[in-house]
C-alpha cells in the first residue's frame, strides 16, 4: 500500500529495478566464457556464439560416444579421438549420438561474442540460460530489440516529445547509446546501425519500424562480416509516447556514464553510482487518452464515471501540471487505469 | 438491514487484471455485495480493501459483526499464459494429433520435431527453450522401418537435449519402443496413447488453482442448475475458452492459447494484426490501428474507454473467431464422434444449440452490455434462440476452484441472479431470400410490437431486463432456426441489450473493402453504442 491511500488503486509506473536480473538465451552451439560467481561489466563478453551454425555429421567409429553438449575444439577433433577418427568442419558442441551410431554435433568456423550489458556477477548458467544479477538500477521498458548492448549514453534530443530524425545521427556517436525523446523511425535507427551506435532509447516506436529492424538485424547477422551488438529499447510501448519525466531526468543525468541495455527482460541499466529520484508519492502522469504524457497531482477519488462509448470507469480527479506558465488547468476526472503513479 | 455473515473473497487473478468480489451470506442465502477489477500492476489488497469499504458505504452495518476484512476468506484463481511444449515424433501425420490435442487445451506448442520437417538445429534450439514446460514424444506402435528408425532417432536427440536440463519433464505416448538416454527415469512420463496425454501433461507441469478450469468446472454446474443447456466463453489476454455443457455434465471444452484477446504473436505478424483490424470501426491508418493493437496486449487495461472500447470489442470479436474456427474444426474431427454438418456454411451443430450463452472474461469487461451481446451473436453463430449473460464480477472461474460440487452449486444457485447480467437475447434466422420479406411480432407485458422481417440485417427490440416476450416470426419460406418452418414462435426473456433479431448469414460474411466493413460493422452496432459518446 502507498503512503498516500488515494493513490493505491491507480497502476504503479513500473518501478526502478534495483539490482535487476538479466536472462541471456544460451542457444545449441554457443561456449561459456565465464563461471557462475564471475564478476563481470558492462561489454564483457559472455559467451562465443557460433555464426552461420550448421549440423555437421561423423561417423562414430573410433570414438567413445561423447556426452551431449561436449565441446569440440576448433578443428572440429574431441578430446580423446584417435587419429582414425573424422574431424568436423570447425569448432562447436556435441548435440547427440543416433541409434545408427552417427554424432552430430552443431559446428561452424567463425564465432562472434555476447556481450553483457549489464555489471553485476554471473548467478547461474546452464545449457539453456544464463543469469546475471546487476549491480546498480534499472528502468523496465515495454520491448526491446535486438541484442544486449552497452555504451556511454548521449542524449540526441532536446526534450521527452521530441523525435530523434536520422540527420542528427553521425559518426561521433559510434559506440554510444542514444535517448532518442518520443519516438524514432526505421530511417534514423538504420542509420544508427550504420554509424555503429549500440543502442537507442526511446518513448515509443512505430510497429512497423520494429518489423523492419528485426528484418534489418537478421540481414545483418546472415551477412559475412559481424557488426557491433544494436538494441532498441522503448520505455512506453508503440505510437509516439513521450519519456516518461523521471527516467527523462535519471537518463539526463547519466550522460556520459555506461548505460546497459538488456532484451530479457527489456531495460535500461544504470550503474550503481548513478542517482536516480524516486518519484514523489501523490504525483501521477497520464499514460492513455487526450492527456496522454501530462503530468499532475491526485486531489479527489471521483468514483464511476462515464466515458465516451459508454465506459464506466473508476476515475480519480486530476489537477494537471500546466505546461506553460500563462495555462489554465482544471482537475479533470482521469480513469485510473490511464494513470500511473510516481511513487 | 439484516446483517451478513460468512463474507468471503473472490479472486479472478489474470495476466492483465484483476477481478474481485465481495460475497456474503444474507437472510439466509449467499448475495454479492460488491465486485471490482483493477490492473494487475495494482495488487489484491487495495481491490480488496476497495471492495470492503464499498460494502461498508452502502451499509455500515452490513458486515459489522464480521471483523476486519483481512481475515475474511479468499477464493482465488489464477490464469496465466498457456505452457509450452515441443511435440516430437516419427512423421507429421504422428505428432499432428498431439499437437492438435494440446493445443486444444491450451498449451503453446512451440514446436513440432519430426525428421522429415526438421532441421536439427533448429529442433536443438526449440528443444532448449528456456521456457520450456514440455516434450512430447508420440510413440505410435506398429511401426515400419523408417518410421521407426525415425522415432529412435528423434528420441535420441530428445532425450540428449532434455538430459542437459534439471528439470524438464518428458511425455512419451503410445507403445512404441523408445530408449531415451539422458532424462532420469523419474521425468519421463509414459502414456497409452493420445487418449490419456493431455490429462497426464496436466499432472507433469501442474497450473494450480487454474481459472479456466474453474470457468470450465462453473459451467457445467450452472447447466446442472438451471437444468438447461449452457455454453460458455472467457476471453482473456492469453487465451480463450469455450465449453459446452448440459444438465447431465460436460458436452466439449476448448482453451485456446490463440484465443487470447491479443496474442503475443500479433506483436510481429501485421495479417493477425489485421485479421483484428478486420473487426475495427476506426477509420484511422492501418498502422495506427495496427499500434492500437499492439498497445493492447502491452498494456491491457490503458485506453478503455471511447476509441479504445471500440478497439478492444473488435480485439475480442475476432478472439471469438478464432476461437470458433478452432471449435468447428475440433468439432469435425472425426475422432470426436461430432461430424454433423449443418445447412449453413458447412457448420457443424455439434450437439444442439444452446439455451444460454455466458461469456467471461476481462475482453467483456469495459465495452457496454448491448455491444457485448452482438459481438456474441457476431461470432457465436447458431440458428435459433438463445439467451446471453454476462458474469461481470469474473466470479465463475474462482468458485470453479472449489473441490467440492455440491459446495459450489449451493453457492451459484443462490448467485446466479447477481453474478449473471442478462444481456438479452438474440434469434439468428439467417437464409431470408432478398425481396420476401417476413414479419416479426413481440408481445411483451401486453404490448404488441410488430415488425418487418428483412434479410442480412440485424434489429434491435427494447426488452428490458426481467421482461419475457414471445416473439413469432413468419415469412413465406422456411425459415431456419434449428428446425425448418415458415412460421415459429419462442419465448424470450430481456436484458440489457434487448432482443436481438439477427438474419445475417451464418458465417458472417464481411465486406473486403474496408471502408464499405465499417459502413456495415457501424450500422449493425450503433443502435447498440446509443449515446455512447456522450
Amino acid at each position: 500500500m502507498t503512503a498516500h491511500p488515494l493513490l493505491d488503486r491507480i497502476p504503479p509506473r513500473s518501478a526502478v529495478l534495483v539490482e535487476p536480473r538479466v536472462r541471456i538465451a544460451v542457444l545449441p552451439g554457443d561456449e561459456s566464457l565465464v563461471a557462475e560467481g564471475d564478476r563481470i561489466a558492462p561489454g564483457d563478453g559472455i559467451l562465443r556464439r557460433p555464426r552461420h551454425p550448421q549440423v555437421g555429421e561423423q561417423s562414430l567409429r573410433g570414438r567413445r560416444v561423447p556426452a551431449p553438449g561436449t565441446r569440440l575444439a576448433e578443428d572440429g577433433s574431441l578430446a580423446g579421438d584417435d587419429r582414425r577418427a573424422s574431424r568436423f568442419d570447425g569448432g562447436g558442441e556435441v548435440l547427440y549420438a543416433t541409434p545408427s551410431g552417427r554424432l552430430r554435433a552443431v559446428v561452424s568456423r567463425h564465432h562472434g561474442t555476447v556481450e553483457s550489458p549489464i555489471g553485476g556477477t554471473v548467478e547461474a548458467i546452464d545449457a539453456c540460460l544464463l543469469t546475471i544479477h546487476g549491480e546498480g538500477s534499472a528502468f523496465p521498458a515495454a520491448l526491446a530489440v535486438g541484442e544486449p548492448s552497452s555504451g556511454p549514453l548521449v542524449v540526441a534530443v532536446a526534450g521527452p516529445d521530441d523525435e530523434l530524425h536520422a540527420r542528427g545521427i553521425d559518426v561521433r556517436h559510434a559506440g554510444a547509446v542514444l535517448v532518442a525523446g518520443s519516438r524514432v523511425d526505421i530511417e534514423s535507427l538504420t542509420r544508427a546501425r550504420a554509424m555503429g551506435v549500440r543502442g537507442v532509447i526511446a518513448g515509443g516506436v512505430i510497429g512497423a519500424d520494429v518489423v523492419a529492424l528485426r528484418a534489418s538485424i537478421d540481414r545483418q547477422e546472415a551477412s559475412v562480416h559481424p557488426s557491433p551488438p544494436f538494441a532498441l529499447v522503448v520505455l512506453n510501448g508503440y505510437g509516439k509516447r513521450p519519456i516518461p519525466r523521471d527516467a527523462w531526468e535519471a537518463l539526463a543525468g547519466a550522460v556520459g556514464t555506461v548505460v546497459g541495455l538488456a532484451i530479457t527482460p527489456p531495460l535500461v541499466a544504470f550503474p550503481p553510482d548513478t542517482l536516480i529520484r524516486g518519484g514523489e508519492p501523490d504525483r501521477v502522469r497520464v499514460v492513455a487518452g487526450p492527456l496522454l504524457g501530462r503530468t499532475g497531482r491526485v486531489v479527489a477519488l471521483a468514483g464511476l464515471r462515464r466515458q465516451a462509448g459508454g465506459v464506466y470507469q473508476d476515475c480519480a480527479r486530476v489537477a494537471i501540471d500546466p505546461v506553460a506558465a500563462a495555462e489554465a488547468v482544471n482537475p479533470v476526472d482521469v480513469p485510473m487505469a490511464d494513470l500511473e503513479r510516481d511513487g | 438491514m439484516t446483517s451478513g455473515s460468512h463474507p468471503f473473497f473472490t479472486l479472478d487473478i489474470g495476466s492483465a487484471s484483476i477481478g474481485a468480489a465481495l460475497v456474503a451470506r444474507l437472510d439466509g442465502r449467499w448475495r454479492l455485495l460488491a465486485s471490482s477489477a483493477a490492473p494487475v500492476a495494482v495488487g489484491i489488497e487495495p481491490v480488496l480493501r476497495h471492495l470492503a469499504e464499498a460494502a461498508a458505504a452502502a451499509d455500515g452495518t452490513l458486515l459489522a459483526g464480521a471483523g476486519d476484512w483481512r481475515g475474511w476468506a479468499r477464493v482465488e484463481s489464477r490464469t496465466r499464459p498457456g505452457a509450452r511444449v515441443v511435440v516430437a515424433g516419427p512423421s507429421g501425420g504422428a505428432v499432428e494429433p498431439f499437437e492438435r490435442a494440446f493445443r486444444m487445451d491450451g498449451w503453446q506448442a512451440t514446436a513440432c520435431v519430426t525428421p522429415e520437417r526438421s532441421v536439427a538445429l533448429d529442433a536443438a534450439r526449440a528443444l532448449r527453450d528456456p521456457d520450456l514446460d514440455l516434450v512430447v514424444v508420440a510413440a505410435p506402435g506398429g511401426l515400419g522401418g523408417n518410421d521407426r528408425d525415425a522415432l529412435r532417432d528423434v528420441a535420441a536427440l530428445v532425450g540428449a537435449m532434455a538430459g542437459l536440463r534439471e528439470s524438464l519433464p518428458v511425455l512419451v505416448s503410445g507403445p512404441g519402443v523408445v530408449a531415451m538416454p539422458g532424462p532420469p527415469g523419474e521425468r519421463v512420463v509414459r502414456s497409452h496413447g493420445l487418449a490419456d496425454a493431455v490429462a497426464l501433461a496436466r499432472e507433469a507441469v501442474p497450473r494450480g488453482a487454474d481459472g479456466r478450469e474453474g470457468f470450465i468446472r462453473s459451467i457445467v454446474s450452472i447447466a446442472a442448475i438451471l437444468d438447461l443447456h449452457v455454453e460458455g466463453v472467457d476471453i482473456g489476454l492469453d487465451a480463450g475458452t469455450r465449453v459446452q455443457a448440459e444438465p447431465d455434465g460436460l458436452l466439449r471444452r476448448l482453451v485456446l492459447a490463440d484465443a487470447g484477446l491479443i496474442p503475443p504473436a500479433a506483436l510481429e505478424d501485421d495479417r493477425l494484426l489485421d485479421s483484428i483490424a478486420h473487426w475495427s470501426t476506426l477509420a484511422d491508418e492501418a498502422y495506427a490501428v495496427r499500434d492500437r493493437l499492439r498497445n493492447l496486449r502491452v498494456a491491457p487495461w490503458r485506453d478503455a474507454a471511447g476509441d479504445g472500447a471500440r478497439v478492444r470489442l473488435a480485439a475480442a470479436r475476432a478472439a471469438l473467431e478464432r476461437l470458433e474456427v478452432a471449435w468447428d474444426a475440433d468439432g469435425r474431427n472425426p475422432s470426436r464422434g461430432l461430424d454433423r454438418s449443418g445447412e449453413y456454411g458447412g457448420q457443424p451443430e455439434g450437439p444442439g444449440a444452446p439455451d444460454v450463452v455466458v461469456a467471461s472474461g476481462g475482453a467483456f469487461a469495459g465495452p457496454p452490455g448491448p455491444a457485448v451481446a452482438l459481438a456474441l451473436v457476431d461470432t457465436m453463430r447458431r440458428p435459433g434462440p438463445v439467451a446471453l449473460a454476462l458474469d461481470h464480477a469474473r466470479i465463475l472461474g474462482p468458485l470453479g476452484t472449489l473441490g467440492d460440487e455440491h459446495d459450489r452449486r449451493r453457492l451459484l444457485a443462490d448467485l446466479l441472479d447477481d453474478v449473471l447480467v442478462p444481456l438479452g437475447s438474440a434469434v439468428v434466422v439467417p437464409g431470408l431470400k432478398a425481396g420476401r420479406m417476413g414479419s416479426l411480432r413481440v408481445i411483451a407485458d401486453g404490448a404488441l410490437t410488430t415488425l418487418p422481417l428483412a434479410p442480412d440485417g440485424v434489429q434491435v427490440v427494447d426488452l428490458p431486463p426481467g421482461l419475457s416476450a414471445t416473439v413469432e416470426l413468419e415469412a413465406p419460406d422456411d425459415l431456419f432456426v434449428g428446425i425448418r418452418a415458415r412460421r415459429v414462435a419462442f419465448t424470450l426473456s430481456g436484458g440489457l441489450g434487448g432482443l436481438l433479431v439477427d438474419t445475417r448469414d451464418i458465417p458472417l460474411r464481411l465486406p473486403d473493402r474496408p471502408e464499405r466493413r465499417r459502413e456495415y460493422l457501424d450500422a449493425w452496432q450503433l443502435p447498440l453504442w446509443t449515446n455512447a459518446n456522450a
